[in-house]
Protein backbone atom coordinates (compact mmCIF):
# COMPACT_ATOMS: atom_id res chain seq x y z
CA UNK A 1 0.00 0.00 0.00
CA UNK A 2 1.23 3.47 -0.83
CA UNK A 3 2.42 5.56 2.08
CA UNK A 4 2.89 2.70 4.55
CA UNK A 5 6.34 1.49 5.58
CA UNK A 6 4.99 -1.96 6.36
CA UNK A 7 1.70 -3.52 5.39
CA UNK A 8 0.91 -7.19 5.59
CA UNK A 9 -2.26 -9.27 5.62
CA UNK A 10 -1.88 -12.74 7.07
CA UNK A 11 -4.47 -15.37 6.26
CA UNK A 12 -4.49 -19.06 5.41
CA UNK A 13 -6.62 -18.47 2.33
CA UNK A 14 -4.52 -16.73 -0.36
CA UNK A 15 -7.55 -15.34 -2.22
CA UNK A 16 -8.98 -13.84 0.97
CA UNK A 17 -5.60 -12.38 1.89
CA UNK A 18 -5.25 -10.66 -1.45
CA UNK A 19 -8.79 -9.26 -1.34
CA UNK A 20 -8.50 -8.00 2.20
CA UNK A 21 -5.22 -6.23 1.34
CA UNK A 22 -7.13 -4.49 -1.46
CA UNK A 23 -10.09 -3.64 0.81
CA UNK A 24 -7.78 -2.19 3.49
CA UNK A 25 -5.97 -0.15 0.87
CA UNK A 26 -9.23 1.24 -0.56
CA UNK A 27 -10.71 2.10 2.81
CA UNK A 28 -7.60 3.70 4.30
CA UNK A 29 -7.15 5.81 1.17
CA UNK A 30 -10.83 6.80 1.23
CA UNK A 31 -10.45 8.04 4.79
CA UNK A 32 -7.05 9.68 4.09
CA UNK A 33 -5.43 7.53 6.76
CA UNK A 34 -2.61 6.02 4.69
CA UNK A 35 -0.47 9.07 5.46
CA UNK A 36 -1.10 8.83 9.21
CA UNK A 37 -0.59 5.09 9.70
CA UNK A 38 3.03 3.96 9.44
CA UNK A 39 2.86 0.21 9.90
CA UNK A 40 -0.11 -2.15 9.76
CA UNK A 41 -0.46 -5.88 10.20
CA UNK A 42 -3.79 -7.63 9.71
CA UNK A 43 -4.32 -11.23 10.77
CA UNK A 44 -7.46 -13.11 9.70
CA UNK A 45 -8.42 -16.61 10.73
CA UNK A 46 -11.71 -17.55 9.00
CA UNK A 47 -11.85 -20.82 10.93
CA UNK A 48 -12.40 -19.21 14.40
CA UNK A 49 -13.41 -16.65 12.92
CA UNK A 50 -11.12 -13.84 14.03
CA UNK A 51 -10.02 -10.50 12.63
CA UNK A 52 -7.03 -8.81 14.24
CA UNK A 53 -5.22 -5.64 13.25
CA UNK A 54 -2.25 -3.96 14.91
CA UNK A 55 -0.48 -0.84 13.74
CA UNK A 56 1.72 2.10 14.46
CA UNK A 57 0.65 5.68 13.92
CA UNK A 58 3.26 7.56 11.92
CA UNK A 59 2.46 11.14 12.64
CA UNK A 60 0.02 12.71 14.99
CA UNK A 61 -1.57 15.83 13.55
CA UNK A 62 -0.76 18.94 15.59
CA UNK A 63 -3.21 20.99 17.66
CA UNK A 64 -5.01 23.76 15.80
CA UNK A 65 -4.87 27.28 17.28
CA UNK A 66 -6.78 30.35 16.16
CA UNK A 67 -3.53 31.82 14.79
CA UNK A 68 -3.31 28.93 12.32
CA UNK A 69 -6.33 30.04 10.36
CA UNK A 70 -7.10 33.64 11.43
CA UNK A 71 -5.33 36.84 12.40
CA UNK A 72 -6.41 39.01 15.34
CA UNK A 73 -6.26 42.78 15.36
CA UNK A 74 -6.73 44.95 18.45
CA UNK A 75 -9.21 47.83 18.01
CA UNK A 76 -10.86 50.30 20.38
CA UNK A 77 -14.04 48.22 20.48
CA UNK A 78 -12.26 44.94 21.04
CA UNK A 79 -10.57 42.35 18.84
CA UNK A 80 -11.34 41.79 15.15
CA UNK A 81 -10.59 38.34 13.76
CA UNK A 82 -9.87 38.05 10.05
CA UNK A 83 -10.63 34.46 9.07
CA UNK A 84 -8.36 32.84 6.48
CA UNK A 85 -10.10 29.48 6.07
CA UNK A 86 -13.56 28.67 7.33
CA UNK A 87 -12.84 25.04 8.18
CA UNK A 88 -12.47 25.60 11.93
CA UNK A 89 -14.93 28.50 12.18
CA UNK A 90 -17.67 26.50 13.82
CA UNK A 91 -15.62 25.06 16.73
CA UNK A 92 -13.93 28.46 17.18
CA UNK A 93 -17.27 30.25 17.52
CA UNK A 94 -18.44 27.69 20.07
CA UNK A 95 -15.33 28.26 22.16
CA UNK A 96 -15.59 32.05 21.95
CA UNK A 97 -19.29 31.95 22.85
CA UNK A 98 -18.57 29.80 25.89
CA UNK A 99 -15.69 32.03 26.97
CA UNK A 100 -17.08 35.52 26.36
CA UNK A 101 -20.84 35.08 25.88
CA UNK A 102 -22.87 35.11 22.70
CA UNK A 103 -23.85 38.78 22.87
CA UNK A 104 -20.21 39.93 22.77
CA UNK A 105 -19.35 37.96 19.63
CA UNK A 106 -20.62 39.30 16.33
CA UNK A 107 -20.02 38.11 12.81
CA UNK A 108 -20.76 40.86 10.26
CA UNK A 109 -19.70 38.68 7.35
CA UNK A 110 -18.29 35.20 6.62
CA UNK A 111 -14.65 36.20 7.11
CA UNK A 112 -14.90 38.58 10.06
CA UNK A 113 -15.61 37.89 13.72
CA UNK A 114 -15.66 40.69 16.34
CA UNK A 115 -15.10 40.18 20.04
CA UNK A 116 -16.59 43.29 21.62
CA UNK A 117 -14.42 43.53 24.75
CA UNK A 118 -12.25 46.68 24.83
CA UNK A 119 -8.64 46.15 25.91
CA UNK A 120 -8.53 42.44 25.08
CA UNK A 121 -5.08 41.21 24.01
CA UNK A 122 -5.20 39.96 20.39
CA UNK A 123 -2.21 37.59 21.01
CA UNK A 124 -4.10 35.91 23.79
CA UNK A 125 -6.98 35.24 21.40
CA UNK A 126 -4.68 33.88 18.69
CA UNK A 127 -3.21 31.41 21.18
CA UNK A 128 -6.55 29.77 21.95
CA UNK A 129 -6.61 26.08 21.00
CA UNK A 130 -9.62 25.20 18.85
CA UNK A 131 -9.35 21.59 17.72
CA UNK A 132 -7.35 18.53 18.68
CA UNK A 133 -7.30 16.55 15.40
CA UNK A 134 -5.87 13.45 17.07
CA UNK A 135 -9.25 12.82 18.71
CA UNK A 136 -10.84 12.72 15.29
CA UNK A 137 -8.05 10.52 14.00
CA UNK A 138 -8.49 7.92 16.75
CA UNK A 139 -12.15 7.83 15.86
CA UNK A 140 -11.32 7.52 12.15
CA UNK A 141 -8.84 4.68 12.68
CA UNK A 142 -11.32 2.63 14.71
CA UNK A 143 -14.05 3.37 12.18
CA UNK A 144 -11.75 2.29 9.33
CA UNK A 145 -10.96 -0.99 11.09
CA UNK A 146 -14.63 -1.67 11.78
CA UNK A 147 -15.25 -1.10 8.09
CA UNK A 148 -12.36 -3.31 6.95
CA UNK A 149 -13.27 -6.15 9.31
CA UNK A 150 -15.95 -8.58 8.10
CA UNK A 151 -19.40 -7.49 9.17
CA UNK A 152 -21.05 -9.23 12.10
CA UNK A 153 -17.89 -9.50 14.20
CA UNK A 154 -19.52 -7.77 17.12
CA UNK A 155 -17.35 -9.04 19.95
CA UNK A 156 -14.61 -6.43 19.86
CA UNK A 157 -11.56 -5.36 21.81
CA UNK A 158 -9.78 -2.25 20.74
CA UNK A 159 -6.97 -0.09 22.08
CA UNK A 160 -5.56 3.13 20.72
CA UNK A 161 -3.08 5.67 22.01
CA UNK A 162 0.64 6.36 22.42
CA UNK A 163 1.33 5.97 18.76
CA UNK A 164 -0.12 2.49 18.35
CA UNK A 165 -3.46 0.76 18.01
CA UNK A 166 -4.98 -2.69 18.02
CA UNK A 167 -8.36 -4.05 17.00
CA UNK A 168 -9.60 -7.59 17.57
CA UNK A 169 -13.04 -8.72 16.47
CA UNK A 170 -14.93 -11.98 16.27
CA UNK A 171 -18.48 -13.27 16.41
CA UNK A 172 -17.46 -15.67 19.18
CA UNK A 173 -16.22 -14.97 22.68
CA UNK A 174 -12.61 -13.79 22.77
CA UNK A 175 -10.27 -15.67 25.08
CA UNK A 176 -8.33 -12.90 26.80
CA UNK A 177 -5.13 -14.87 27.34
CA UNK A 178 -4.94 -16.23 23.81
CA UNK A 179 -5.68 -12.81 22.35
CA UNK A 180 -2.97 -11.20 24.51
CA UNK A 181 -0.40 -13.69 23.23
CA UNK A 182 -1.54 -13.13 19.64
CA UNK A 183 -1.46 -9.36 20.06
CA UNK A 184 2.09 -9.44 21.47
CA UNK A 185 3.19 -11.63 18.58
CA UNK A 186 1.64 -9.37 15.95
CA UNK A 187 2.78 -6.14 17.61
CA UNK A 188 6.35 -7.50 17.39
CA UNK A 189 5.90 -7.72 13.61
CA UNK A 190 5.18 -3.99 13.38
CA UNK A 191 8.15 -3.22 15.61
CA UNK A 192 6.41 -2.73 18.98
CA UNK A 193 7.63 -4.81 21.87
CA UNK A 194 5.76 -5.10 25.16
CA UNK B 1 -46.40 -20.30 -32.34
CA UNK B 2 -43.94 -17.45 -32.96
CA UNK B 3 -40.77 -17.48 -30.91
CA UNK B 4 -40.35 -14.27 -28.97
CA UNK B 5 -36.81 -13.12 -28.21
CA UNK B 6 -35.82 -10.47 -25.70
CA UNK B 7 -34.25 -7.28 -27.05
CA UNK B 8 -33.34 -3.83 -25.81
CA UNK B 9 -33.96 -0.81 -28.03
CA UNK B 10 -31.99 2.34 -27.24
CA UNK B 11 -32.62 5.52 -29.16
CA UNK B 12 -33.70 9.12 -29.05
CA UNK B 13 -37.09 10.35 -27.91
CA UNK B 14 -37.78 11.80 -31.35
CA UNK B 15 -40.32 9.59 -33.20
CA UNK B 16 -39.73 6.62 -30.96
CA UNK B 17 -43.48 5.99 -31.09
CA UNK B 18 -42.84 4.52 -34.56
CA UNK B 19 -40.78 1.76 -32.96
CA UNK B 20 -43.40 1.21 -30.25
CA UNK B 21 -46.13 0.85 -32.89
CA UNK B 22 -43.94 -1.43 -34.96
CA UNK B 23 -43.26 -3.81 -32.07
CA UNK B 24 -46.97 -3.81 -31.31
CA UNK B 25 -47.92 -4.54 -34.95
CA UNK B 26 -45.41 -7.37 -35.18
CA UNK B 27 -47.04 -9.05 -32.19
CA UNK B 28 -44.26 -8.22 -29.75
CA UNK B 29 -44.59 -6.83 -26.24
CA UNK B 30 -42.93 -3.90 -24.53
CA UNK B 31 -42.08 -5.06 -21.06
CA UNK B 32 -40.52 -1.87 -19.80
CA UNK B 33 -40.08 1.64 -21.14
CA UNK B 34 -37.55 4.08 -19.69
CA UNK B 35 -37.37 7.72 -20.66
CA UNK B 36 -34.10 9.17 -19.46
CA UNK B 37 -33.68 12.80 -20.55
CA UNK B 38 -33.44 12.59 -24.36
CA UNK B 39 -33.07 8.82 -24.45
CA UNK B 40 -35.61 6.04 -24.62
CA UNK B 41 -34.87 2.46 -23.60
CA UNK B 42 -37.41 -0.20 -24.48
CA UNK B 43 -37.10 -3.68 -23.04
CA UNK B 44 -39.19 -5.81 -25.35
CA UNK B 45 -40.03 -9.30 -26.50
CA UNK B 46 -40.31 -9.47 -30.29
CA UNK B 47 -40.72 -12.24 -32.90
CA UNK B 48 -37.31 -13.67 -33.77
CA UNK B 49 -37.71 -13.24 -37.53
CA UNK B 50 -38.51 -9.54 -37.28
CA UNK B 51 -35.43 -8.28 -35.43
CA UNK B 52 -33.80 -7.24 -38.71
CA UNK B 53 -36.93 -5.30 -39.70
CA UNK B 54 -36.89 -3.40 -36.40
CA UNK B 55 -33.17 -2.70 -36.92
CA UNK B 56 -33.83 -1.40 -40.43
CA UNK B 57 -36.67 0.87 -39.37
CA UNK B 58 -34.86 2.22 -36.32
CA UNK B 59 -31.62 2.97 -38.20
CA UNK B 60 -32.73 6.40 -39.52
CA UNK B 61 -33.80 7.26 -35.96
CA UNK B 62 -30.30 6.38 -34.68
CA UNK B 63 -31.78 3.59 -32.58
CA UNK B 64 -29.76 0.55 -31.57
CA UNK B 65 -31.27 -2.90 -31.13
CA UNK B 66 -29.35 -5.36 -28.99
CA UNK B 67 -30.24 -8.78 -27.68
CA UNK B 68 -30.85 -8.66 -23.95
CA UNK B 69 -31.09 -12.19 -22.59
CA UNK B 70 -32.69 -11.26 -19.27
CA UNK B 71 -35.68 -9.19 -20.44
CA UNK B 72 -38.88 -10.44 -18.85
CA UNK B 73 -37.23 -11.82 -15.72
CA UNK B 74 -37.21 -10.63 -12.14
CA UNK B 75 -34.05 -11.45 -10.23
CA UNK B 76 -33.32 -11.14 -6.53
CA UNK B 77 -29.82 -9.89 -5.71
CA UNK B 78 -29.11 -11.02 -2.20
CA UNK B 79 -26.67 -9.06 -0.08
CA UNK B 80 -25.76 -10.28 3.43
CA UNK B 81 -26.83 -6.87 4.80
CA UNK B 82 -27.34 -3.27 3.76
CA UNK B 83 -24.32 -2.05 5.75
CA UNK B 84 -21.36 -0.15 4.32
CA UNK B 85 -19.39 -3.44 4.17
CA UNK B 86 -21.52 -4.80 1.34
CA UNK B 87 -22.98 -1.70 -0.22
CA UNK B 88 -22.70 0.09 -2.52
CA UNK B 89 -19.90 -1.51 -4.44
CA UNK B 90 -20.37 -5.17 -5.31
CA UNK B 91 -24.12 -5.43 -4.78
CA UNK B 92 -25.00 -2.31 -6.75
CA UNK B 93 -22.52 -3.14 -9.52
CA UNK B 94 -24.07 -6.57 -9.91
CA UNK B 95 -27.65 -5.27 -9.77
CA UNK B 96 -26.86 -2.56 -12.30
CA UNK B 97 -25.11 -4.97 -14.63
CA UNK B 98 -28.03 -7.40 -14.57
CA UNK B 99 -30.38 -4.51 -15.32
CA UNK B 100 -28.29 -3.53 -18.32
CA UNK B 101 -28.91 -7.07 -19.62
CA UNK B 102 -32.65 -6.40 -19.32
CA UNK B 103 -33.55 -7.96 -15.98
CA UNK B 104 -35.62 -6.34 -13.28
CA UNK B 105 -33.53 -6.75 -10.16
CA UNK B 106 -34.59 -6.35 -6.56
CA UNK B 107 -31.85 -6.04 -4.01
CA UNK B 108 -32.57 -7.90 -0.81
CA UNK B 109 -30.44 -6.98 2.18
CA UNK B 110 -30.82 -9.66 4.80
CA UNK B 111 -31.46 -8.67 8.39
CA UNK B 112 -28.87 -11.15 9.67
CA UNK B 113 -27.05 -12.52 6.67
CA UNK B 114 -23.59 -11.37 7.75
CA UNK B 115 -20.97 -13.23 9.76
CA UNK B 116 -20.22 -16.94 9.70
CA UNK B 117 -21.95 -18.79 12.54
CA UNK B 118 -24.59 -16.11 13.10
CA UNK B 119 -25.81 -15.86 9.48
CA UNK B 120 -29.43 -16.78 8.88
CA UNK B 121 -32.45 -16.14 6.73
CA UNK B 122 -35.86 -15.26 8.12
CA UNK B 123 -39.20 -16.43 6.79
CA UNK B 124 -40.18 -13.15 5.19
CA UNK B 125 -36.87 -12.98 3.33
CA UNK B 126 -37.26 -16.59 2.20
CA UNK B 127 -40.78 -15.97 0.89
CA UNK B 128 -39.78 -12.80 -0.95
CA UNK B 129 -36.84 -14.57 -2.60
CA UNK B 130 -39.14 -17.41 -3.68
CA UNK B 131 -41.32 -14.91 -5.55
CA UNK B 132 -38.48 -14.24 -8.02
CA UNK B 133 -37.27 -16.16 -11.07
CA UNK B 134 -33.87 -16.77 -9.53
CA UNK B 135 -31.64 -15.40 -6.81
CA UNK B 136 -28.01 -14.27 -6.98
CA UNK B 137 -26.25 -14.86 -3.65
CA UNK B 138 -23.51 -12.30 -3.17
CA UNK B 139 -21.23 -13.85 -0.60
CA UNK B 140 -17.78 -12.88 0.58
CA UNK B 141 -14.11 -13.65 0.29
CA UNK B 142 -13.45 -16.76 2.38
CA UNK B 143 -14.17 -20.32 1.30
CA UNK B 144 -14.50 -21.44 4.92
CA UNK B 145 -17.24 -18.89 5.62
CA UNK B 146 -19.18 -19.52 2.42
CA UNK B 147 -19.13 -23.26 3.03
CA UNK B 148 -20.28 -22.82 6.63
CA UNK B 149 -23.06 -20.27 6.15
CA UNK B 150 -24.54 -21.44 2.84
CA UNK B 151 -26.81 -24.17 4.34
CA UNK B 152 -28.39 -21.57 6.65
CA UNK B 153 -28.93 -19.05 3.87
CA UNK B 154 -30.38 -21.44 1.30
CA UNK B 155 -32.85 -23.15 3.63
CA UNK B 156 -36.33 -23.20 2.07
CA UNK B 157 -35.37 -21.45 -1.15
CA UNK B 158 -37.07 -23.11 -4.09
CA UNK B 159 -35.95 -20.86 -6.96
CA UNK B 160 -32.60 -21.48 -8.73
CA UNK B 161 -29.64 -20.08 -6.78
CA UNK B 162 -26.62 -18.53 -8.51
CA UNK B 163 -23.80 -18.29 -6.01
CA UNK B 164 -21.13 -15.64 -6.37
CA UNK B 165 -18.14 -15.15 -4.11
CA UNK B 166 -14.48 -14.22 -4.25
CA UNK B 167 -13.06 -17.78 -4.39
CA UNK B 168 -12.75 -19.25 -7.88
CA UNK B 169 -15.74 -20.85 -9.59
CA UNK B 170 -14.13 -24.29 -9.16
CA UNK B 171 -13.62 -23.70 -5.43
CA UNK B 172 -17.28 -22.70 -5.04
CA UNK B 173 -18.40 -25.79 -6.92
CA UNK B 174 -16.23 -27.92 -4.67
CA UNK B 175 -17.50 -26.58 -1.35
CA UNK B 176 -21.25 -26.37 -1.99
CA UNK B 177 -23.19 -29.52 -1.31
CA UNK B 178 -25.86 -30.18 -2.55
CA UNK B 179 -25.01 -28.20 -5.70
CA UNK B 180 -26.83 -24.99 -6.63
CA UNK B 181 -27.91 -23.95 -10.13
CA UNK B 182 -24.97 -21.68 -10.98
CA UNK B 183 -21.60 -20.50 -9.71
CA UNK B 184 -19.58 -17.38 -10.49
CA UNK B 185 -16.26 -16.94 -8.75
CA UNK B 186 -14.19 -13.79 -8.48
CA UNK B 187 -16.98 -11.47 -7.30
CA UNK B 188 -16.59 -10.89 -3.58
CA UNK B 189 -16.56 -8.02 -1.18
CA UNK B 190 -14.51 -5.09 -2.51
CA UNK B 191 -14.01 -1.51 -1.37
CA UNK B 192 -14.20 0.15 -4.74
CA UNK B 193 -16.38 0.24 -7.84
CA UNK B 194 -15.84 -2.65 -10.20
CA UNK B 195 -14.50 -0.99 -13.33
CA UNK B 196 -11.28 -2.80 -14.24
CA UNK B 197 -11.84 -4.88 -17.35
CA UNK B 198 -9.83 -7.85 -16.16
CA UNK B 199 -11.03 -9.55 -13.01
CA UNK B 200 -14.00 -7.22 -12.52
CA UNK B 201 -16.06 -6.36 -15.63
CA UNK B 202 -15.32 -9.76 -17.16
CA UNK B 203 -16.58 -11.41 -13.96
CA UNK B 204 -19.82 -9.42 -14.23
CA UNK B 205 -20.13 -10.59 -17.85
CA UNK B 206 -19.63 -14.15 -16.63
CA UNK B 207 -22.38 -13.61 -14.07
CA UNK B 208 -24.83 -12.39 -16.73
CA UNK B 209 -23.97 -15.45 -18.83
CA UNK B 210 -24.45 -17.80 -15.91
CA UNK B 211 -27.79 -16.21 -14.95
CA UNK B 212 -29.00 -16.43 -18.57
CA UNK B 213 -27.92 -20.08 -18.72
CA UNK B 214 -29.86 -20.91 -15.56
CA UNK B 215 -32.93 -18.97 -16.69
CA UNK B 216 -32.88 -20.56 -20.16
CA UNK B 217 -33.04 -23.93 -18.43
CA UNK B 218 -35.99 -22.65 -16.42
CA UNK B 219 -37.68 -21.39 -19.60
CA UNK B 220 -37.15 -24.80 -21.22
CA UNK B 221 -38.76 -26.47 -18.21
CA UNK B 222 -41.75 -24.15 -18.51
CA UNK B 223 -41.98 -24.80 -22.28
CA UNK B 224 -42.48 -28.53 -21.62
CA UNK B 225 -45.82 -27.69 -20.07
CA UNK B 226 -46.60 -24.29 -21.62
CA UNK B 227 -48.31 -21.55 -19.66
CA UNK B 228 -51.93 -20.78 -20.44
CA UNK B 229 -50.94 -17.27 -21.49
CA UNK B 230 -47.64 -15.58 -22.20
CA UNK B 231 -46.75 -13.35 -19.20
CA UNK B 232 -45.91 -10.42 -21.48
CA UNK B 233 -49.30 -10.74 -23.15
CA UNK B 234 -51.04 -10.92 -19.81
CA UNK B 235 -49.22 -7.74 -18.84
CA UNK B 236 -50.50 -5.97 -21.96
CA UNK B 237 -54.07 -7.17 -21.39
CA UNK B 238 -53.98 -6.08 -17.77
CA UNK B 239 -52.46 -2.72 -18.56
CA UNK B 240 -54.96 -2.03 -21.36
CA UNK B 241 -57.83 -2.87 -19.05
CA UNK B 242 -56.72 -1.03 -15.94
CA UNK B 243 -54.31 1.59 -17.30
CA UNK B 244 -51.80 0.83 -14.56
CA UNK B 245 -48.52 1.97 -16.11
CA UNK B 246 -49.59 5.50 -16.96
CA UNK B 247 -51.13 6.07 -13.53
CA UNK B 248 -48.29 4.67 -11.45
CA UNK B 249 -45.01 6.20 -10.36
CA UNK B 250 -43.23 2.84 -10.03
CA UNK B 251 -40.47 2.20 -12.58
CA UNK B 252 -42.08 -1.14 -13.41
CA UNK B 253 -45.69 -1.09 -12.13
CA UNK B 254 -46.23 -4.50 -13.72
CA UNK B 255 -43.14 -6.67 -13.58
CA UNK B 256 -42.92 -9.57 -15.97
CA UNK B 257 -41.52 -12.84 -14.70
CA UNK B 258 -40.95 -16.14 -16.47
CA UNK B 259 -44.17 -17.68 -15.18
CA UNK B 260 -46.14 -14.74 -13.86
CA UNK B 261 -46.42 -11.08 -13.05
CA UNK B 262 -45.95 -8.86 -10.06
CA UNK B 263 -48.54 -6.08 -10.04
CA UNK B 264 -47.78 -3.13 -7.82
CA UNK B 265 -51.31 -2.45 -6.66
CA UNK B 266 -52.83 -3.22 -3.25
CA UNK B 267 -54.09 -6.81 -3.16
CA UNK B 268 -57.22 -6.22 -1.10
CA UNK B 269 -58.62 -3.53 -3.34
CA UNK B 270 -57.68 -4.85 -6.77
CA UNK B 271 -57.38 -8.66 -6.75
CA UNK B 272 -61.05 -9.25 -7.56
CA UNK B 273 -61.10 -6.65 -10.31
CA UNK B 274 -58.02 -8.22 -11.93
CA UNK B 275 -59.49 -11.74 -11.77
CA UNK B 276 -62.58 -10.53 -13.63
CA UNK B 277 -60.72 -9.07 -16.62
CA UNK B 278 -61.40 -10.94 -19.84
CA UNK B 279 -58.40 -11.92 -21.94
CA UNK B 280 -60.09 -13.45 -24.98
CA UNK B 281 -63.25 -15.42 -25.85
CA UNK B 282 -64.65 -15.29 -22.36
CA UNK B 283 -61.45 -16.50 -20.65
CA UNK B 284 -60.84 -14.38 -17.59
CA UNK B 285 -57.53 -13.78 -15.83
CA UNK B 286 -58.86 -15.53 -12.74
CA UNK B 287 -59.60 -18.70 -14.78
CA UNK B 288 -56.00 -19.38 -15.74
CA UNK B 289 -53.96 -17.85 -12.91
CA UNK B 290 -53.50 -17.90 -9.17
CA UNK B 291 -53.80 -14.34 -7.88
CA UNK B 292 -51.93 -14.18 -4.59
CA UNK B 293 -50.90 -11.51 -2.12
CA UNK B 294 -47.16 -10.85 -2.43
CA UNK B 295 -44.90 -10.75 0.62
CA UNK B 296 -43.37 -7.63 -0.91
CA UNK B 297 -45.41 -4.71 0.51
CA UNK B 298 -49.09 -5.21 -0.38
CA UNK B 299 -48.48 -6.08 -4.01
CA UNK B 300 -50.22 -8.72 -6.07
CA UNK B 301 -48.45 -11.78 -7.42
CA UNK B 302 -50.03 -13.47 -10.42
CA UNK B 303 -48.91 -17.03 -11.11
CA UNK B 304 -49.98 -18.29 -14.51
CA UNK B 305 -51.18 -21.88 -14.43
CA UNK B 306 -49.85 -24.30 -17.05
CA UNK B 307 -51.87 -25.78 -19.91
CA UNK B 308 -51.96 -29.19 -18.20
CA UNK B 309 -54.06 -27.71 -15.38
CA UNK B 310 -56.35 -25.37 -17.27
CA UNK B 311 -56.58 -26.99 -20.74
CA UNK B 312 -56.71 -23.46 -22.11
CA UNK B 313 -54.16 -21.50 -24.13
CA UNK B 314 -54.95 -17.93 -25.09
Amino acid sequence: MRGLEYFEVECVEPVGRETYAQIADDILSDLNLNQSIGRLHIFIDPEVPLFLAVGVIKQMPGLVYIRDFASALGKETGVVLDIGTERYLSPMLSILWDKYGRDLITQPDRFTVNILIPGLDPREIEDLMVVDPSEGMYHDIIYALQWIAPEGFKVRRQTIGEGQFSYVASENTLDKEKIDVLLREKFALVGVSA
Amino acid sequence: MTVLVPITYKGGVYRHDIVIDLIDDLGGYIVQKHMIAQEVVLQSLVPKDDIELIRAISRPLAGVVTEAPLVGTEIAVLSPSLEIHHLPHTSCDVAEYLRSAGAKTNMIGLARGFGKRIANLNLEERDIINEHDCVVFMLGNFETCIEYKMPALRRGITVPIILSGRPSTEALQRIIDPPVAGYVGGIGRVGHRMKRQEGEIDRLDALVQEVSRVLSQKREEVAKDPLSVNPARLMTVLDDAMDITSRSTHPTPITVQIRGLRVKLPYDSYAHAIAAIEIENGVRIGDITHILPSRMRDYILIQIRPFSETKIIV
